[in-house]
């Protein structure tokens, strides 16, 4: 079953007077349950293909899918539920909400989706990454690794069908990347997400079902499973 | 060490931050810009025209016939070719329409031909006051004609005789406005003053004497001369320079209240600058990290910033000027009808422009001290990390507290100079900013403790601490400013309760003055009841143990004081609503020598102890008594009272006295009781209570409403303070929003958590303001005043609403930008960075 589609997306911004085009025809399809991997040079347009396959930007041109259902042009509002429920979403700067400790930043998407037992929840994912004992410390209070850990779980919490993670160890020193990286598809694993994953780093991509290579916003090869 | 094209570019890009700064300079400045000219222009527009305000160069005032001595002086001085003279008397007195239906209390001046000496009466024909004014005519007030349905060329009966309306008075030049009047105006000719047949023993008349001196007349010396002959105590001799009008005296006091409430408004202003400006350099902060690492030395920073503060200083106490200048205009627009002219000049004078641009570079360089200091410990390191360790409260923090205290103790003395009051004014504004800051302190760790309830409470009140939210200051100013305008709101609200809305149904509104001992009787007869009588001696108190009443410090007073003429009366018994605080009775049986009780309103005046000496001037004649008894009485009546109470039997019965009664009649029967008794007897004055009440408190809520919009500015403070934060933590507002919205919000629940934070800041602070004002007001009408105090309930809930809403409004102006930018954008400029 084709979890995401994204028909002929281009996405341009206009400076002054110069107009500049970061994805060009864009065309992909990812499975459900798939571990797809975006690669790319710094510029390629990584960043900005995630932001529209997750909802987060719309496309100058092009159409994006979601289990059949088209998401191009919902507003931010009509997006809420998507990003709840069915997506989540892991950052390189981490981008936990500064006034919340670790076990709120869990528990926030659950109880935004009105869960019966946030908290419950919340704890079981802080546990299983080791991080109970610090679920009361606030953000500026962690590591960065400690950090992605708290976002991971965060992103898991709705047991959400798929997961965008956009550089999830950039931030990371090598030792962290690993563990973090492992986390990151041992959870997806449990619980059968499909995940779509942005990075430069050729280790991480080789872990993928599939990667899909842009170049100056134009994917090599097809996108395609 | 200035570097021009950095200064102009920090100006150029100052922002809103900049703005509010701007803003908060000058609303520390519009309200004391425009009290201080207000004053000033006062003071200019009484005073150029004082000759013409007074209608001589010296008056002679007594509640009594002039002594012989005086007089003898006046005439000598007048043979002499140094002076010419006029006399006025002027007293209340009950008239009525020549056809006998209907009376009116009236406002009588009796004046000589020579009347005035300066200025002029403005009478509505046009013609000239002294053509018109003869024997067996009056010039009247417009208002007496509308009251009693009269025309000129009516005729009213004024005491016994009937004089006929000659003209209309449109202005008066000794009387520049009517609200402190009783009634309308009536100018009755020196002529007809013995037909009238009303000045008799004990009456209440104004006896004044105006005086003209000849060209190159010394004045002081004239007066001096005069002073020697007149009775001590009794008779007031004052140049057109050193009188002081009651017009004057109002807006003395009423100034007075101002500048208190300026003080207060520059106080709060003054938080709203340290807190905007310390939100505005934090957004500085990278600069200045930036500049350090390229080498700047903190001496280039702290200079090149504190320029740019002063120039933006500047720009806002010339705009406070400029509005407080706006705003002197509209309050001599709003007392336009009470004031005697224009004034000289519109504008701000120069004085008061120099004082506004040193109390503008005071407040700014004091309150903006701490936030310029701080700038020294920004390290280049803070180019590399986002946010930084809250600053230290070192020493600077304290020497700048202690600054800030001296500066508005020195303010306040020179505003007010009044040392007692300007001390006590201190202590309590301190008291109720450190009460609101107890308080905020207290609430805000509740609210910080708060885990349950539903998600967008939670996250506003996590909001609530986000970091440079400067929630407490916001708070701490808005219930300070909310406390004092509640305060005034509700005392005015439990003035009105128990004076004016509720006149108790049993208390007399009608009262009769001047009753002569003999006509008791027969008034008895005439009003159809036998209402308790009081006599009534006019007298002067001269002494305490020994010690001469200092009348010139007596005035200065702003309450009652003890240099005015005292009524007193004799009886043996105590008034129903009245009661001992010391002493065993009324009058020692025991004691020797003259007694008097005294009413623990002269020992708030004062400081007296049973046994203490006390000299009277009675009708020309000095009386010695001793405190035997201390009364109080509940205040919460309209009862009449006396504040000296001799025995009965005491030398005072013999005394020249009037009677003075009271009674309760049906409203609408009052007129027809008022004419009945002014028929029979000319000379006693009757007087509306509850009319006179109601006028009194028209200008009393007009007032009140002119202070509660004064007070408004600092709130406007407190609001500024709400912006400024929001603008400073918009960075951290929209990465909020930005992750709410990833995180699958809706706009509805970023709304409510942003509105929710809103709602919590107007609510504490109003919660607070009530609190405090409930109980100031509490202690205010109790203690002070002695009435029931009523809370206003549903008042207090409103006030708190409205409150809320407007920062609500306030909040969610400066909010709502960030709430429409999409989570990418944020998303991209943090990858940027």
């Amino acid at each position: 079953m084709t979890m995401i589609e994204a028909r002929n997306l281009t996405h341009a911004y206009r400076v002054e007077d110069r107009e500049v085009t970061i994805l060009r025809d864009v065309s992909l399809s990812v499975a459900a349950g798939e571990f797809v991997v975006i690669e790319g040079n710094s510029g390629s347009g990584k960043t900005t293909l995630l932001t529209l396959l997750s909802g987060l930007d719309r496309p100058s041109s092009g159409r994006v899918f979601i289990r059949g259902r088209e998401i191009t042009h919902l507003d931010e509002d009509e997006m809420a539920p998507f990003r709840n429920r069915a997506f989540g979403f892991v950052f390189q700067s981490f981008h936990l909400v500064p006034s919340l400790n670790a076990l709120e930043n869990v528990m926030f998407p659950a109880e935004l989706a009105g869960s019966d037992q946030p908290r419950q929840s919340a704890e079981a994912l802080l546990r299983r990454v080791g991080l109970l004992p610090r679920q009361h410390h606030f953000p500026h209070q962690l590591s960065g690794g400690e950090k992605q850990r708290v976002a991971i779980c965060r992103a898991l919490v709705n047991r959400p069908e798929i997961l965008f993670a956009d550089e999830p160890t950039g931030n990371l020193d090598a030792k962290n990347s690993g563990a973090i990286l492992d986390l990151l598809l041992d959870l997806r694993k449990e619980r059968g997400a499909t995940l779509v994953l942005v990075t430069h780093s050729a280790e991480i991509a080789r872990k993928a079902d599939r990667r899909l290579l842009l170049r100056d916003g134009v994917l090599d090869g097809g996108g395609a499973p | 060490m200035i570097h021009p094209r950095f200064l102009l570019r920090q100006l150029m890009s100052g922002g809103h931050q900049a703005a509010v700064f701007v803003l908060c300079v000058t609303l520390s400045i519009i309200a004391v810009a425009a009290v201080n000219g207000f004053s000033e222009r006062l003071d200019r527009s009484l005073l150029q025209d004082a000759r013409a305000l007074h209608a001589a160069d010296i008056i002679v005032r007594s509640y009594f016939p002039l002594s012989p001595p005086l007089l003898d002086a006046i005439r000598e001085l007048e043979d002499q070719g140094r002076i010419q003279s006029t006399a006025v008397h002027e007293f209340y007195s009950v008239v009525r329409s020549g056809h006998g239906d209907d009376s009116l209390l009236a406002d009588l001046k009796i004046v000589g031909p020579a009347y005035p000496f300066y200025g002029e009466v403005v009478l509505r024909s046009g013609r000239p006051f002294s053509r018109v004014l003869a024997a067996g005519g009056i010039v009247v007030a417009q208002a007496l004609l509308e009251r009693l349905q009269l025309r000129v060329g009516d005729a009213l009966r004024v005491g016994s005789a009937t004089l006929v309306i000659r003209d209309v008075v449109l202005k008066e030049p000794d009387r520049p406005v009517s609200f402190l009047s009783f009634g309308p105006r009536i100018f009755v000719s020196e002529a007809d003053l013995p037909a009238l047949d009303l000045l008799k023993k004990g009456s209440r008349v104004r006896y004044i004497r105006l005086l003209k001196a000849a060209e190159g007349e010394n004045l002081d010396a004239l007066t001096a001369a005069l002073e020697t002959a007149a009775v001590d105590g009794q008779e007031r001799i004052e140049t057109f320079r050193t009188a002081r009008s009651r017009i004057r005296r109002f807006f003395d006091n009423f100034t007075f209240f101002l500048s208190l409430i300026a003080i207060f408004i520059l106080l709060l202003s003054g938080l709203g600058i340290r807190s905007t400006l310390a939100a505005y350099l934090k957004d500085k902060e990278e600069t200045i990290a930036v500049l350090k690492a390229l080498g700047a030395t903190r001496r280039f920073v702290v200079l090149n910033y504190l320029s740019v503060v002063a120039a933006f200083g500047l720009c806002g106490t010339l705009i406070g000027l400029l509005l407080g200048g706006l705003m002197q205009q509209g309050l001599f627009h709003l007392f336009g009808d009470l004031l005697p002219r224009g004034g000289g000049g519109a504008a701000l004078s120069p004085a008061t422009i120099v004082q506004g641009l040193i109390l503008g570079a005071l407040t700014v360089v004091l309150f903006a001290f701490l936030p310029i200091h701080r700038l020294r410990d920004v390290r280049p390191n803070r180019i590399f990390r986002k946010g930084g360790a809250p600053a230290r409260k070192g020493p600077a923090f304290y020497a700048t507290l202690i600054l800030i205290v001296l500066f508005f103790t020195g303010m306040i003395l020179f505003e007010l100079r009044d040392f007692d009051m300007g001390l006590k004014f201190l202590g309590g504004t301190l008291a109720l900013i450190l009460l609101s800051a107890l308080m905020t302190q207290g609430l805000l760790l509740a609210l910080k403790r708060l885990s349950r309830g539903p998600l967008a409470l939670r996250q506003a009140v996590r909001g609530l601490f986000r970091s440079g939210n400067a929630t407490r200051s916001t708070i701490i100013t808005l219930s300070a400013s909310l406390s004092l305008i509640f305060t005034i709101f509700l005392v005015e609200q439990n003035l009105d309760a128990a004076f004016i809305r509720s006149f108790p149904a049993d208390a007399p509104n009608l009262f009769f003055i001047d009753i002569q001992p003999d006509q008791v009787e027969a008034f008895s007869e005439t009003i159809g009841r036998q209402p308790r009588f009081y006599p009534v001696i006019r007298s002067r108190l001269l002494a305490v143990n020994g010690e001469k009443i200092d009348r010139e410090q007596e005035r200065r007073r702003r309450g009652d004081n003890l240099a005015r003429p005292f009524n007193l009366t004799y009886r043996d018994h105590l008034l129903p609503d009245e009661s001992l605080v010391d002493g065993e009775a009324m009058f020692d049986k025991d004691a020797a020598g003259l007694q008097v009780s005294v009413l623990d309103t002269v020992v708030e005046m004062r400081a007296m102890a049973i046994g203490d000496r006390l000299k009277f001037r009675i009708q020309g004649v000095p009386v010695e008594a001793t405190v035997s008894s201390i009364r109080t009485r509940a205040r919460e009546t309209i009862e009449p009272y006396f504040y000296f109470v001799f025995p009965a039997g005491s030398i005072l019965k013999e005394a020249p006295q009037t009677i003075f009664t009271a009674v309760r009649v049906d409203e609408g029967e009052v007129a027809a009781l008022q004419n009945r008794v002014s028929t029979r007897f000319p000379n006693i004055s009757a007087i509306d209570v509850s009319q006179t009440i109601s006028t009194f408190a028209a200008l009393l809520h007009r007032l009140s409403l002119i202070v509660r919009l004064f007070t408004l500015q600092s709130i406007a403070a407190g609001l500024l303070i709400i912006v400024s934060a929001i603008f400073a933590t918009r960075i951290a507002r929209t990465q909020e929003a930005a992750y709410f919205r990833i995180l699958g919000a809706r706009s509805r629940f970023i709304l409510a958590v942003f509105s929710l934070e809103n709602v919590l800041i107007g609510a504490a602070s109003a919660l607070e303001a009530l609190l405090i004002s409930q109980a100031a007001g509490w202690i205010i009408a109790v203690r002070v005043l002695d009435i029931t105090y009523h809370p206003y309930l549903p008042e207090s809930g409103l006030l708190l609403l409205g409150n809320v809403l407007l920062v609500l409004a306030v909040g969610s102006a400066a909010t709502l930008p960030i709430l429409r930018q999409k989570p990418v954008v944020f998303l991209r400029e943090q990858t940027e960075e």
